[in-house]
């Protein structure tokens, strides 16, 4: 714009605005790089350490090289990645195929259908309920009672039954014509046309899933299933470090017992969120644009 | 959604005869036709159906056991609304929904604008690097489960190395140990929630935003309004709506504290300032094995809460034409 059209205090108006939002990103930003810098500093140096710096005092891998080699983490970061990675595809797959069936004007039951659909999003009977369902199919203890449960999200439901509504009728139309079956258009026509949607809504569920840790605290007694999540959770929240750090400092042997308390929590956190981060990219594009088309829950 | 309505009104799968015989014979025909046709997509929509039938609807069927003595040998005794009785008696229920309507109305209060000023300073901003740059900054939270905002905060609230002890160490003030403050809790509950979800429902409102016609900055500008005057006479009316919308949809949600953000920022010294109805359920249901009481406050909740979102979802849709669905 041209800024020499401006007046002095407009100006200063919008010195003063960019200096809210930079304060915001401030705020927002240096809490994570506190934890980054604390983690990447030589643990002995993190005792008395600021929590406003965000430059490490010396250098160092070692909390990221102990965590990373300790068993639980490893069992962590495995189970987060299995659970994340089959309930996305089941949470997709079935997804989509439903979403196809109720997005065709003519479906006899349509209706039916999206009233039993809604009625799920408006009454939820509590997680008492849930877990004895969960109880009553044996899949307590299981990493199915995590995947399984609740696999296909209403409201990513109707995101994409909007979305293949909007394929046009002539193209659908036409393909039926050729004699394809309601298969073979879901296929070769349906899916390829719906390809942003469809990555909008696999991202949906993947940092649904991997940031989901009720459930499989609840659902999962043993700890040898625990997703990254709930393991965190074990030592950061509820401050138990036995999980990582060992019953007996003196006899503990993996190394995570010479290291501050406080770098190996903030080394946890921060391996939880490097998932996200490393899609972040691709969460800004789809996320931003499914938000912008109009659904209301982000 | 005009496109869908209009496609439930008007079956697609011939013409139905007027007569009461004729109009059984044809519905008949129709059902045969329909299902001729459609039992492919029936096929494929199997396992979600299945899914929503078995996890939505099953748990409904089982919080029966909110009218039942639970007995360890089945069969479970019908006691009708006993545990209501017990748990409308129990003065711990009712500080419980007491701290869940407070932490909502704080939420309510405190929360709401601050996306709407989010978005109003974004769009301010005329660069589109920099305005791209804090965009992305101000989003990520959103994307972090509560484990790990309560595990960045229970850092940065710390009395001794937090950062903001450390600010107001600097500016003379004795240190204070929010997490474990009966006094500070619920406002760590707006904070963190403000920190998390700010940036990202700022975009609801940019949307608004840049809906507005162009042409009416133009025609303010032409009649020599200043930048606050355009916000106030075009920016902020143009958005009213979307602001109605997620005002009266967020009343609807008024016994929704979150489980998620409390149950990892609570602790025992805390608990009787922030226990919500969610999380007593979790509380005496799973961790002290009361199913039948827990499961009756669950449902208590659940009742009260659809009631009023199937009534915010009506009222928004009267006034703003946008409703949950």
């Amino acid at each position: 714009m041209a800024l020499s059209r401006k007046t002095p205090i407009e100006r200063i108006e919008y010195a003063i605005i960019v200096s809210t939002l930079l304060l915001l990103v401030v705020v927002t930003v240096q809490p994570i790089l506190n934890l980054l810098a604390v983690s990447l500093s030589e643990p002995a140096k993190v005792p008395g350490m600021s929590g406003l710096t965000i430059i490490p005092r010396g250098f160092s891998f070692e909390v990221w090289s102990v965590l990373l080699q300790h068993p639980n983490v490893q069992r962590g970061i495995f189970n987060s990645i299995f659970i994340t990675a089959v309930s996305t595809v089941i949470g997709v797959v079935g997804t989509a195929l439903m979403a196809w069936g109720l997005s065709r004007p003519g479906l006899p039951g349509r209706k039916a259908l999206f009233i039993l659909v809604l009625v799920t999003i408006v009454f939820e009977p509590g997680i008492i309920p849930d877990y004895f369902v969960n109880k009553r199919l044996g899949l307590l203890d299981s990493y199915w009672s995590v995947i399984l449960f609740k696999a296909v999200n209403a409201w990513y439901l109707i995101i994409l039954i909007r979305f293949f509504e909007e394929i046009p009728k002539e193209l659908l139309e036409a393909a039926e014509l050729d004699g394809a079956n309601p298969f073979q258009v879901f296929w070769h026509l349906v899916l390829p046309l719906a390809k942003p949607a469809l990555a909008t809504i696999s991202l949906f569920y993947l940092v649904f899933h991997w940031n989901e840790f009720f459930r499989a605290m609840i659902y999962l007694n043993d700890q040898g299933k625990w997703p990254l999540q709930v393991v965190l959770r074990q030592f950061v929240i509820d401050g138990d470090k036995v999980a990582i750090v060992g019953a007996n400092n003196a006899s503990n042997n993996t190394g995570a017992s010479q290291i501050d308390l406080r770098s190996l929590k903030a080394g946890m956190i921060l391996l939880t969120i490097v998932p996200i981060l490393a899609i972040y990219p691709l969460i800004l594009k789809f996320f931003t644009k499914g938000t912008m088309s109009g659904a209301l829950k982000g | 959604m005009t496109n869908r309505d209009e496609a439930v009104m008007s079956p697609k799968f011939g013409n139905v005869p007027k007569s009461s015989a004729g109009r059984r014979q044809g519905r008949m025909a129709v059902a045969a036709d329909g299902w001729r046709r459609w039992w492919p997509y029936y096929v494929m929509m199997a396992p979600g159906i299945l899914f929503f039938l078995v996890f939505h609807y099953l748990p409904i069927w089982e919080a029966r056991i909110a009218f039942e003595q639970v007995r360890i040998v089945p069969p479970n005794i019908w006691v009708g609304i006993k545990h209501f009785q017990v748990l409308f008696s129990s003065p711990v229920f009712w500080q419980v929904l007491a701290n869940t309507l407070i932490i909502s109305a704080m939420k309510m209060v405190f929360f709401l604008p601050v996306p709407i000023i989010v978005a109003l300073l974004l769009n301010e901003v005329r660069g589109g690097s920099l305005r791209k740059f804090i965009q992305s900054a101000i989003y990520l939270p959103h994307f972090l489960s509560w484990v790990v905002i309560a595990g960045i905060f229970i850092a940065a609230l710390s009395p001794t190395d937090g950062a903001v002890n450390n600010l107001m160490g600097m500016a003379g003030m004795a240190p204070r140990s929010f997490m474990t403050d009966t006094g500070a809790i619920r406002w760590v509950l707006v904070f963190t929630e403000i920190w998390r979800s700010a940036g990202w429902d700022s975009l609801l409102y940019l949307a608004a935003i840049i809906a507005i016609d162009q042409q009416l900055y133009d025609a303010a500008e032409i009649d020599g309004a200043n930048r606050w005057q355009k916000i106030r006479h075009v920016t902020l009316p143009g958005i009213v709506p979307t602001i109605a919308t997620l005002f009266i949809l967020n009343a609807g949600m008024f016994l929704n504290a979150d489980l998620n953000q409390v149950i990892n920022l609570s602790n025992d010294v805390v608990r009787s300032k922030i226990d919500i109805v969610d999380t007593y359920v979790y509380r005496i249901g799973l961790q002290t094995g009361e199913y039948s009481l827990a499961t009756a406050a669950g449902l208590f909740k659940a009742v009260l809460g659809t009631m009023m979102i199937v009534i915010a979802h009506f009222v928004s849709k009267r006034l703003t034409g946008k409703g949950v669905w």
